[in-house]
């Protein structure tokens, strides 16, 4: 968005800096440079001062704040300008008017601090400008090396001369998709042009700035600025723009294109359960309030989504109930639990202490029960259903084994065993339940490749 | 009310603050999945797109966070979830929100610690390092529902603090709340109040004398203004002045820091979310929340169904801590029962000195839930 010099309220010499303000650096400081040179390029794009927001690190670099008196200054945490920016940025440009310039001044401390926050952002490709201030070591704490810092480089803790190679952060940005990367002197002519093109750029752009600390590294390491170029090209980085590109789309129009557009109505208040009204009594009809029932398989077999089929059938009843789930750390390996709470009245506490009901269908479940030492609470009226493979270490009245993995396969064992508990037991009308199943797999006929209810009951006549 | 009366759906803890949080206005979500609070990540990527809302996935929790803050501060209500090894990245970030007086809400949904803990067992470990998180000392206020429908109301009332006192806001559960899918009727969902902050207006003519963090009271909360806006934010981690200059031995500086306290001290009555279940002649006062909480309402109903005496209190809002009321409840009580699922009663030790006089049982454990037993057995 360009604007005519005449439209912005700034003072006549048209600067974004403070007018008169002194430069907190030390003489000779490369920030100053960085500094006014940015100044020079947000006048060349000629932005609105409030479309501008300077993200600034910790470290002599985010001293910039109070300079730049006109644009917003948000002064961060160390090392995470580049996330904070990152929000702002992908907030203004998704969520809001798509006016800001969000721009990032960081030191080379921050800068490896934040390296994932740079390198994310590139990856996404949002619209942050990230402008290092690579002085080869943190100034504003007396000296001491940085992950910059040059080979043989003299810092405060490095005495005997650095022997920890230099990152390449422009390889870095490059290697993270990044399409706008410039490594520059802080004293190039061109500087201004760079961060112009850069902050222009709709997309992540990075230029690192490297310059020296007058203060800690001229008189130990014998340098003057001209030794900058050398210094770089001995450790392979490059100099100059990296990279300048334009063939990934900045973050919200691939953000418009392919995820808003598959945009539908949202309504939380809508699509409640059709409930019945059965009032049926428990207590009359099982002797306790509430149906407790433990159905247990290997992971990845459908237990946890067949335990809700059967919570939403009980609800559909009118009943309250808790499906409460449990698994390894893994998702795909081990154990799958569900503990489902059926009941005519609120449930509050969702621990199992009388259970009606195990529906076992896999070893890892049979080991992980008895593991939990879930059969102590197991009494003679308990109903275990469970494969015909497993060997069950107690006996109650009313066990039933059935070829569950072999009939049903073994993603439909734990639905089979809910099958048989329903038909057993007729907790609420069994048609809800088929329909339920009906509508998500078909017909029911194609569920099983025998009825589970005839081999039951031709084994309990047997 | 029979259930056909109801609306029910069937829904777990998480998901129901996704659906709080879509309900507030909440527009962005940073996330970076962790068990038990992924279901919020994954109930917002699956809602924002669809209210025009942006939900991010984050490279780790740290950014996560200050996704959010940054988006916040663009003028865009936020949230993030954790659970405690994620929480412990993120308190940075918290106080930095804590000091911009960035509105912020936070999710976190705690499992067995310490360190990476028991990924998928439920606890009551973070009652303390939920809240005790600033240099300094700052309050920030916890919610904790004890159930999934109390997760949607709680969650609209942390961004309705967040927003209105610009402070983040932590919205405390735990595995078996987050996780566990209940019938949740939405009756009285529909109607909640949601509260947007006090934005400067674009159309303000005032832009000369704007002040970032304006107050006349230590108490008051400044007007806030978006970056990108009309009005120039200055915004920083440092100690400022009310124009948000980073400023040393300054007496406005100082008052700063203590307006970020009073804006709570200042108005302490609205952050006291209690539940009193009173029975007159009860000896006994059991205090919980959370999973514990449902715990409790067992207990209560299995006590007076056998004719014993027992009042319940379930607090929502565990911080502030609601000092006075917490007194004036207890009153009336010999004995107070506090079960947490913890190992030293974390909750228990904060507010002990409110209840003198009175005998203060701690029911602690870890591993598994409280059983209603444990509870019952220590009824007077």
């Amino acid at each position: 968005m360009r604007h005519d010099l005449s439209q912005i309220n700034i003072e006549i010499e048209c600067t974004y800096m403070t007018k008169g303000a002194v430069m907190p650096f030390c003489k000779g400081c490369g920030h100053t440079h960085i500094l006014r040179k940015l100044d020079e390029a947000l006048i060349k794009l000629n932005l609105n001062p409030h479309d501008v927001c300077l993200v600034t690190d910790i470290g002599c670099i985010g001293l910039a704040d109070y300079l730049f008196d006109k644009v917003h200054t948000v002064h961060t945490t160390h090392g995470r300008s580049t996330a904070f920016a990152t929000g702002i940025a992908l907030a203004d440009k998704v969520l809001s008017t798509k006016n800001l310039k969000t721009i990032v001044l960081i030191g080379d401390g921050g800068a490896m601090i934040g390296l994932l926050h740079i390198v994310n952002a590139a990856l996404l490709n949002t619209d942050v400008t990230v402008i290092v201030a690579n002085n080869f070591l943190f100034g504003m704490t007396g000296g001491q090396q940085s992950s910059f810092s040059p080979l043989e480089f003299i810092t405060q803790t490095s005495p005997y001369g650095n022997i920890i190679p230099p990152l390449d952060l422009c390889k870095v940005a490059m290697s993270s998709k990044a399409q706008f990367v410039a490594r520059k002197i802080s004293t190039d002519k061109d500087l201004v042009d760079v961060f112009a093109d850069a902050i222009s750029y709709d997309g992540f752009s990075i230029v690192e700035v490297l310059e020296l600390c007058t203060e800690y590294a001229v008189e130990k390491n014998k340098l003057t600025g001209k030794d900058l170029q050398r210094i770089a090209e001995e450790h392979d980085h490059h100099l100059g723009i990296l990279e300048n590109r334009k063939t990934r789309s900045e973050f919200s129009l691939e953000y418009s294109e392919k995820i808003l557009s598959n945009k539908k109505t949202l309504d939380l208040f809508n699509n409640f359960i059709n409930a019945e009204n059965l009032e049926i009594d428990f207590t009359k009809k099982f002797g306790k309030e509430k149906l407790e029932i433990i159905i247990a398989g290997s992971a990845g077999e459908k237990v946890q989504s067949s335990a809700a089929i059967l919570c939403q059938v009980a609800a559909q009843s009118g009943f309250f109930i808790t499906q409460k789930n449990d698994n390894p750390v893994t998702q795909g390996s081990g154990f799958s639990l569900s503990e489902v709470i059926i009941s005519s009245e609120e449930i509050f506490y969702t621990g199992v202490d009388n259970p009606f009901a195990f529906i076992i269908v896999s070893s890892d479940a049979l080991n992980e029960i008895i593991s939990q030492r879930l059969f102590e609470k197991v009494n003679k009226n308990t109903i275990i259903i469970y494969d015909e493979s497993l060997e069950i270490p107690i006996k109650t009245e009313k066990m039933y084994s059935l070829p569950l993995r072999r009939v049903c396969s073994p993603n439909k064992a734990a639905l089979g065993g809910i099958d048989v508990l329903l038909n057993l037991t007729e907790p609420f009308p069994l048609q809800l339940f088929y329909s339920e199943i009906e509508k998500r797999f078909g017909k029911y006929d194609a569920l099983y490749k025998d009825n589970l209810i005839k081999i039951l009951t031709e084994k309990s006549t047997k | 009310m029979t259930n056909n009366q109801r609306k029910i759906k069937l829904r777990n803890g998480n998901q129901m603050i996704a659906e709080g949080a879509i309900y507030a206005g909440c527009k962005f979500f940073a996330g970076y999945p962790i068990t038990p609070a992924s279901g919020i990540y994954k109930g917002m990527i699956d809602m924002l797109p669809h209210v025009g809302g942006l939900a991010i996935p984050a490279p780790d929790e740290i950014s996560a966070i200050a996704y959010c803050v940054g988006a916040s501060m663009r003028g865009i209500k936020s949230m993030t979830a954790t659970s405690g090894p994620g929480w412990s990245l993120m308190v940075e970030t918290v106080q930095y929100a804590l000091i911009t007086e960035t509105p912020l809400v936070i999710a976190m949904v705690q499992r067995l610690g310490p360190a990476t803990g028991g990924a998928t067992q439920g606890a009551q470990g973070d009652i303390l390092f939920s809240e005790f998180i600033t240099s300094g000392g700052y309050t920030i206020p916890v919610l904790y529902p004890s159930n999934p429908k109390e997760c949607f109301e709680l969650t609209v009332k942390a961004f309705n603090w967040s927003e209105k006192f610009r402070i983040p806001v932590v919205i405390l559960t735990d595995k078996e709340i987050g996780m566990t899918t209940e019938t949740v009727d939405y009756t009285g969902l529909k109607n909640l109040t949601v509260i947007d902050r006090n934005t400067i207006s674009a159309n303000s003519t005032e832009s000369n004398n704007w002040q970032m963090y304006e107050f006349k009271s230590l108490s008051d909360v400044p007007r806030f203004a978006p970056v990108g806006g009309k009005f120039k934010v200055t915004a920083t981690g440092s100690a400022h002045n009310k124009n948000g200059e980073l400023k040393k031995n300054d007496p406005e500086t100082i008052s700063v820091l203590i307006h970020l306290e009073e804006k709570i001290n200042g108005h302490l009555e609205e952050f006291v979310d209690l539940i009193l279940d009173e029975d007159k002649d009860a000896k006994t006062l059991i205090i919980s929340f959370g999973i514990t909480a449902k715990t409790m309402k067992e207990v209560i109903k299995i006590s007076r169904r056998n004719n014993n005496k027992v009042s319940g209190l379930t607090i929502r809002a565990l911080y502030p801590i609601p000092e006075s009321q917490l007194k004036e409840i207890s009153k009336p009580y010999e004995r107070i029962i506090i079960p947490e699922e913890n190992l030293s009663g974390q909750y228990r030790k904060l507010v002990h000195h409110l209840f003198e006089g009175k005998e203060v049982i701690g029911i602690n454990k870890i591993g598994s839930m409280i059983n209603p037993n444990e509870i019952l057995e220590k009824i007077l």
